[in-house]
């Protein structure tokens, strides 16, 4: 991955984290941010090194227990438990605060789990974000793109999962219903399903568990042409994902027979019958382990599975906030290499299998905490005011959902749509003002819902929206009825954004421009028209801050009233700071001439 | 119609090297008594004055007294194209909007004309009232030029105090302090050689070393610097230029905390 872009994506971690005061794992930012979950992990690793002080850290350490070497743990460890954190990725992993390595035996890998402000008091929220959006990629329909369902970013492969990024589903027919099932169901109940299948592959093929040597090759070669095409790839394939919608809506069940072909290349083929021999589950990064096998040879874990996998991780640090112990061999996508002892390998067997699935699903059934989240992010709306407490939005997000569309547009639109609305029932108070603009607003709205269904292949959110009640407009409006009725915090939120609509004059209005932006994605402004260009874009980040529930308490009013005028305000600051040129850059100290030498009349 | 014949082209040459750096744009006075100059820097914290007086000319004639306000930096792009010994001749028409630099060969086999534009410049002129010094420093300039930018490389201001010893110049900076005394040394061979002090009272005022560096751009018109210090008045560097004029810079002193006197 360039490292432009990484460098981009690390100033978004500081944003998020700082700002929005989200969880950042290197799940989720492997899925929002299109990267593979190895280069999220670097990217996490990257970003605790450059800005880590202040943040605190949670540290997945994987490796042998040394009482029960027959046990591979993965444990979430707060850097509170880690040594100092700058000494550990100067000295690489396996160095480790005695408490916490010494349950471990030597070899046992530490990565980055996420970055946040603070440790969580309840454990969950640490995969909260990560579960949220995983439930929003469960939910698009098969035929998406999807890099959930394809499984693009783990480093750990699934035989039945095409990597593929033309949005292709595999062709076998397990995984379809898996997913199908996936999406509608708990996810107890889809990865029992999915374990047995996956045995019953990896037992009657033995021809593709090809010997990890192989996977070495693959793998080195998969690097080698990795990097800048990566890059390129992606974009390449988002651009494919833009053409899809039509599609989408269309053939919901139909398996899609494109064949995008450029992940493909990237990742390495993952045989969808095994006479295929090729199994790879290359990264792009990996490091060849010559011990180290990759999980595709288990054809255990996807991508999918994972967020139960770490849901039961969160939960057993809830529950005992202690080490855990599957028991198992689940290897979250943590260890793109590991240490496994060759024995130690042969004797991952169905019994562990099965132990794992009975141990989910116990699990997930148990936790009523999770089911709970559950059903509260079902409700999109109650979703997408999480999204709206959040702080103001990081610059630049790729899509949560894989698909080329910045996430802000949903957002934006939505905001639009409860301005309006607010503008309407408070209009009472502000007649005067509001008088001349709500129409406007109106006419803005409607232009706007009107381009929404040209995207429409918007975001999943807005491809749902439509579900409830056939017309989108109405509904939106009942969505953010329930959203204005529901907390205070958000009524004043609300009075932000109808002071932010009160003072539109008729010169100024508000208008959506989307251009494509010079790294191929497609940025959706909301702009104020007849204003400089140049602060165009800031006009829209600081209305963004201006949206912010956070930051809006009863005094804030006033001062968002005023946001509208920002046209006016950046070249007051340049005229003023001109003034200063001529007089201010001076010592106080010094003298001035004129006050020695009088002018001649 | 104005026509001003400067034999020694390179002496145009070297005043508008001298001015350029403090100020970019001036009005260029021409009257019966010469051809001057006044501007402040852009900050109002110093003042150039040239004077050119008509007798220093081999040809003055200025029918009226004219103001010509022009680019330093672009009349000093076109003075760099006349040669060190070429015959300057500047020429202006009433009521033109240019100036015309004629540049002739010593031999006389080469003329060339440059025409520049003039610009309308809104200048005030001060009055520089004369004044009794309370010291005055006769040194040469390659001296003081030296002392300057030897200084501006440790401090950023200068105190120049003058006593009966001498002259001191001294600086602070984050690296250290450094302190130049000149003492009064008539006993040289060459008269321009020398450093003369004429003391009245001791004074002592600080100065901004960026302008002095500026000010001793000057130095190639004369060999000599007269620094005249009073406690109410900026510190005057004076260059005199041979049996023509002079080119006079006026700092105002930066002000101490336990020195309110230097303000007036």
């Amino acid at each position: 991955m360039a490292d432009i872009e990484t460098l981009g994506i690390v100033d978004e971690i500081q944003a998020l984290v700082s700002d929005k005061l989200q969880v950042v794992s290197y799940k989720w930012l492997s899925r929002n941010f299109l990267v593979s979950s190895n280069s999220a992990k670097r990217l996490l690793q990257e970003f605790v090194e450059k800005h880590g002080s202040g943040l605190e850290v949670v540290y997945s350490l994987s490796g042998w227990l040394k009482d029960s070497p027959s046990t591979y743990h993965i444990r979430l460890v707060s850097s509170a438990n880690l040594s100092v954190v700058a000494t550990i990725y100067q000295s690489s992993a396996g160095y480790f605060y005695a408490e916490a390595k010494k349950e471990f035996l030597d070899d046992c890998s530490v990565q980055v789990y996420s970055v946040q402000a603070c440790i969580p008091k309840d454990p969950v929220a640490l995969w909260n974000s990560e579960f949220v959006q995983a439930e929003e990629l469960f939910r698009q329909s098969l035929s998406a793109d999807n890099c959930l369902l394809d499984n693009r970013f783990c480093g750990v492969s699934n035989p039945f999962i095409m990597r593929n990024g033309g949005g292709t589903i595999p062709s076998t027919n397990a995984v379809p219903q898996v997913k199908s099932e996936a999406s509608g169901l708990r996810k107890s109940n889809s990865t029992a399903q999915v374990k047995p299948e996956q045995k019953k592959v990896q037992l009657p093929s033995p021809s593709a568990s090809v010997p990890s040597s192989h996977v070495v090759d693959a793998k080195s070669e998969s690097r080698g042409t990795s990097g800048p095409e990566e890059g390129s790839k992606f974009v390449a394939d988002k651009h494919k994902v833009a053409q899809l919608p039509p599609a989408k809506k269309a053939v919901q069940s139909e398996k899609s027979s494109k064949n995008g072909g450029a992940l493909a290349n990237m990742w390495g083929r993952v045989p969808t019958k095994p006479k295929v021999d090729i199994v790879s589950a290359a990264t792009s990064d990996a490091i060849p382990n010559p011990v180290g096998l990759y999980l595709s040879l288990f054809g255990l874990v996807i991508e999918f599975a994972l967020c139960f996998v770490s849901f039961v991780l969160g939960y057993e640090l809830h529950l005992t906030d202690h080490f855990l112990s599957f028991g198992t061999y689940v290897y979250l996508g943590i260890a793109a290499q590991i240490c496994t002892p060759e024995g130690v390998e042969d004797r991952i067997s169905d019994d562990d299998d099965q132990q794992v699935s009975i141990r989910r699903t116990s699990n997930g059934e148990g936790n009523r905490k999770r089911r709970v989240i559950f059903d509260y992010s079902d409700e999109e709306d109650e979703f997408k005011d999480a999204v709206n407490l959040a702080s103001p939005d990081p610059p630049k997000q790729k899509s949560i959902l894989g698909s080329k569309q910045t996430p802000s547009t949903p957002e934006l639109e939505k905001r639009e749509v409860k301005k309006v609305k607010e503008a309407g029932s408070k209009s009472h108070e502000q007649e005067t003002k509001e008088a001349g603009s709500k129409s406007h607003e109106q006419e803005t709205f409607s232009k706007k819902s009107h381009e929404q269904e040209t995207f429409s292949k918007r975001s999943h959110e807005q491809e749902r929206k439509p579900l409830p009640t056939s017309e989108p407009k109405s509904s939106k409006l009942h969505s953010s009825e329930i959203i204005s009725e529901h907390a205070s915090l958000k009524n004043a939120a609300v009075k932000d954004e109808v002071t932010n609509a009160a003072p539109t004059s008729p010169k100024r209005r508000k208008v959506m421009k989307t251009r494509i932006d010079e790294r191929g994605r497609e940025v959706t402004e909301v702009v104020w028209e007849g204003e400089d260009t140049e602060i165009k874009a800031d006009s829209n980040t600081m209305k963004k801050a201006d949206n912010n529930p956070v930051n809006s308490t009863g005094d804030r009013a006033p001062m968002a009233k005023k946001s509208p005028a920002l046209g006016s305000t950046a070249p007051t600051n340049q005229a003023s700071k001109a003034g200063n040129k001529k007089t201010g850059n001076k010592d106080p100290k010094q003298g001035n001439i004129l006050s020695f030498f009088k002018k001649k009349a | 119609m104005l026509e001003l014949r400067l034999v020694q082209g390179s002496l145009l040459k070297k005043v508008l090297e001298s001015i350029k750096d403090l100020v970019n744009d001036a009005n260029f006075d021409c009257s019966a008594t010469g051809f001057s100059l006044q501007a402040m820097d852009s900050s109002h914290v110093a003042l150039v004055a040239l004077l050119l007086r008509s007798e220093g000319f081999e040809h003055y004639r200025c029918d009226r007294n004219i103001s010509m306000g022009m680019n330093l930096t672009n009349m000093a792009k076109m003075l760099k194209c006349a040669g060190n010994d070429d015959i300057i001749t500047i020429k202006a028409d009433d009521g033109s909007d240019t100036v015309t630099f004629m540049f002739e060969s010593p031999t006389q086999d080469k003329i060339a004309d440059f025409e520049m534009k003039l610009m309308d410049i809104d200048s005030e002129h001060l009055g520089i009232p004369e004044a009794e010094y309370h010291a005055i420093v006769r040194m040469p300039s390659a001296e003081f030029g030296r002392i300057c930018k030897d200084l501006s490389s440790i401090g950023d201001t200068v105190v120049i105090s003058v006593t009966k010893e001498g002259v001191k110049f001294s600086t602070r900076g984050d690296i250290g302090t450094a302190n130049i005394v000149c003492r009064q040394n008539t006993t040289v061979d060459k008269p321009e050689e020398a450093t003369v002090i004429e003391m009245n009272e001791p004074v002592s005022l600080t100065f901004a070393l960026r302008y002095l560096n500026s000010f001793t751009k000057a130095s190639p018109l004369s060999n000599t610097v007269t620094i005249s210090l009073s406690s109410e008045l900026p510190v005057v560097v004076e260059y005199k230029i041979a049996e023509m004029g002079y080119v006079r810079y006026y700092l105002a002193p930066k002000i101490e905390e336990d020195e309110e006197e230097t303000k007036p």
